[in-house]
């Protein structure tokens, strides 16, 4: 490590990025007039037993805080044990290539499931070594670096992009991953285009993941019925889709097997794919491929 | 403070709208409507106004990238979606904003300004009244960053969260401002007394508002679109009677997303098919006001 203590200066926000009026920017095309790239990102995660639960479907009773959380647990391993089997089944149907944001650890835990990832070509995502907030983490250019090995070593090449549990960064989380080669992040979910932030070690893409269309704030926290994934999503669509008109959109979909792998929710994640692929001038890319593109696009301009 | 408190209660009586005098709008006009476009600024060294997203195994780890994130988007993106729905129904609708957005966000005051909306002061940053640490400074500074930059002193108010001190109303009249929308008590405008002169409260919303529709109640987009309608359909017939204000409150993060969009453009446009509905400024609404109580 070149560096003990945290020598650099640590950024804000507004630091490593100007606020841009998106009307204000030259429009983004995709090629042969394409109007939007829908971006799926498929979560797979690690839940250690022996702290609490990332998330919670069912409190304990009077709401304590009970360890281990056998009944957490058990929900969310529903997702690796049969949910995510369905997301295998319906994205090869499709012929879609997801991106896996994935936990390194679910390599070694979860290898069955990893593996099936990797052989039907889902470009694998940094996320983390373990689902808990980077916050947290005592080393996290260690973590990272660990993360990163890992997945390359299980998948062949080495991560280009990165997702913070939880979507959490720290102020030096971007400085550290474009330190250990990172070339895109998902936690800045402030735009419908991919944007350059500074870092202490150049500049680093951000490509618009998001919570809004995301199984963990509609169906955990907001509490929506299952239903409305579909229409929240073919709302969005519909909206970006006409926009693509101007300028190129995209449309990120984040799913976890524990959530949208239910049985009762995975019809309503089909109904999305079925509702957007009656539309020509859609792209299912992973992000590796928009960065790719934004890259070239950027240079052309 | 040196002065005693004035209590709710003493800045104005309790009034039944049933037996007030008739207010009548202009050309036989039914009800007002009026659009406030909430413009903030989260600095991200603090807890964020609002989540979308909870960290996992919860806490409130700063920096908080992903609801920083979420909120900018709407003033990247989202605040321009309003724009065009707000322009094609040619309506002027108020910024109610930060003092330190007027900078931040330069190109959104600009296009506002250039729209002909009205701006009233919303607190210098989004942070409660009761937490600020001089409230008249921080009044006085909105006033004159607002003033700065459109070339008129500011004169509405709305608190960050409706939050108010026991002084606030005292504090707007000292420092010029005319109207306040924190006290969302009536279907009129009210008079508020204060230590000097009285101030007039614009009625407001917590119930057509998408701060605690979408972010607290957690209601479907559509929910926007069915409870204004329903809101404004009632308020059109209790307008037979006498003159009724409605007001329509969104935030460019929350409403100017992608999948909610549509909700509130579609209110808009089946409001506008009445023709004796008027959407008018807080500050139109005020000088209408205080011309109808002048008459009586």
């Amino acid at each position: 490590m070149l560096c003990e203590q945290p020598s650099e200066v640590t950024m804000i926000p507004r630091e490593r990025c100007a606020y841009s009026a998106i009307v204000d920017r030259p429009p983004l095309e995709l090629p042969d007039r394409n109007r939007l790239v829908v971006w799926t990102i498929v979560n797979l995660e690690f839940w250690d037993i022996s702290r609490p639960m990332a998330r919670q479907v069912l409190p304990a009773p009077t709401g304590q805080v009970l360890l281990p959380d056998l009944p957490n647990w058990a929900w969310h391993e529903y997702g690796m044990r049969v949910g995510v089997w369905r997301f295998f089944e319906l994205f090869a149907g499709l012929a879609i290539r997801p991106t896996l944001s994935i936990n390194a650890r679910v390599c070694e835990e979860y290898d069955r499931v990893a593996r099936a990832a990797r052989d039907a070509g889902w470009e694998f995502m940094g996320h983390a070594w373990e689902q808990m907030p980077i916050h947290k983490v005592e080393d996290q250019a260690e973590m990272i670096a660990k993360s990163l090995d890992v997945l390359e070593r299980f998948a062949g090449t080495r991560p280009v992009g990165w997702l913070g549990p939880g979507l959490t960064e720290t102020e030096e989380t971007p400085d550290l991953l474009a330190a250990a080669g990172v070339k895109y992040i998902g936690d800045w979910v402030y735009d419908d285009e991919p944007t350059e932030i500074r870092t202490a070690h150049g500049p680093l893409v951000t490509l618009p993941y998001t919570v809004e269309l995301n199984d963990i704030p509609m169906m955990l926290v907001q509490h929506h019925e299952s239903a409305y994934f579909t229409q929240r999503c073919i709302d969005s669509f519909e909206r970006l889709y006409r926009e693509g008109g101007e300028r190129a959109k995209i449309m990120a979909i984040a799913i976890h097997p524990y959530i949208s792998g239910q049985p009762h929710r995975i019809k309503y994640l089909e109904a999305v794919y079925d509702h957007i692929n009656r539309y020509a001038g859609v792209l299912h890319w992973n992000g590796v491929e928009i960065l790719d593109w934004y890259l070239s696009a950027k240079a052309t301009s | 403070m040196a002065e005693r408190v004035m209590l709710p209660t003493e800045r104005l009586e309790f009034s039944a709208i049933a037996h007030r005098p008739k207010l009548e709008l202009p050309d036989g006009a039914r009800l007002v409507v009026w659009v406030i476009v909430n413009v903030e600024e989260w600095d991200p060294t603090q807890a964020m106004p609002r989540t979308v997203l909870t960290p996992p195994a919860g806490g409130a780890p700063m920096s908080d990238i992903p609801n920083w994130a979420w909120h900018e988007y709407g003033n990247r993106v989202g605040f321009w979606r309003m724009l065009e729905v707000l322009d094609q129904h040619q309506i002027r609708a108020v910024l109610a904003v930060n003092g330190s957005a007027i900078e931040h966000y330069e190109p959104i005051a600009r296009a506002a300004l250039d729209h002909g909306w009205e701006f009233i002061g919303h607190g210098f940053t989004q942070k409660s009244m009761q937490k600020v640490a001089d409230e008249r400074a921080d009044i006085r500074k909105t006033a004159a960053v607002i003033r700065g930059f459109t070339g008129e002193k500011p004169r509405g108010w709305l608190g960050p969260g409706l939050t108010e001190t026991w002084e606030t109303p005292d504090l707007l009249v000292e420092e010029g401002f005319k109207y306040v929308c924190d006290w969302v008590l009536d279907d009129e405008p009210v008079l508020l007394r204060t230590r000097t002169t009285p101030i007039v409260n614009i009625p407001y919303t917590q119930e057509c508002n998408d701060v605690a529709m979408m972010l607290i109640q957690h209601h479907k987009a559509g929910e926007y679109y069915d409870r204004a309608i329903d809101q404004f359909e009632q308020l059109y017939d209790d307008a037979a009677r006498s003159a009724r204000v409605m007001a329509l409150v969104v935030h460019p993060y929350i409403m100017g997303a992608p999948h909610r969009l549509k909700y509130f453009r579609n209110a808009l446009t089946r409001i506008r098919d009445h023709r004796n509905v008027l959407f008018w400024t807080g500050g139109e609404i005020l000088d209408w006001y205080l011309a109808q109580r002048s008459a009586c």
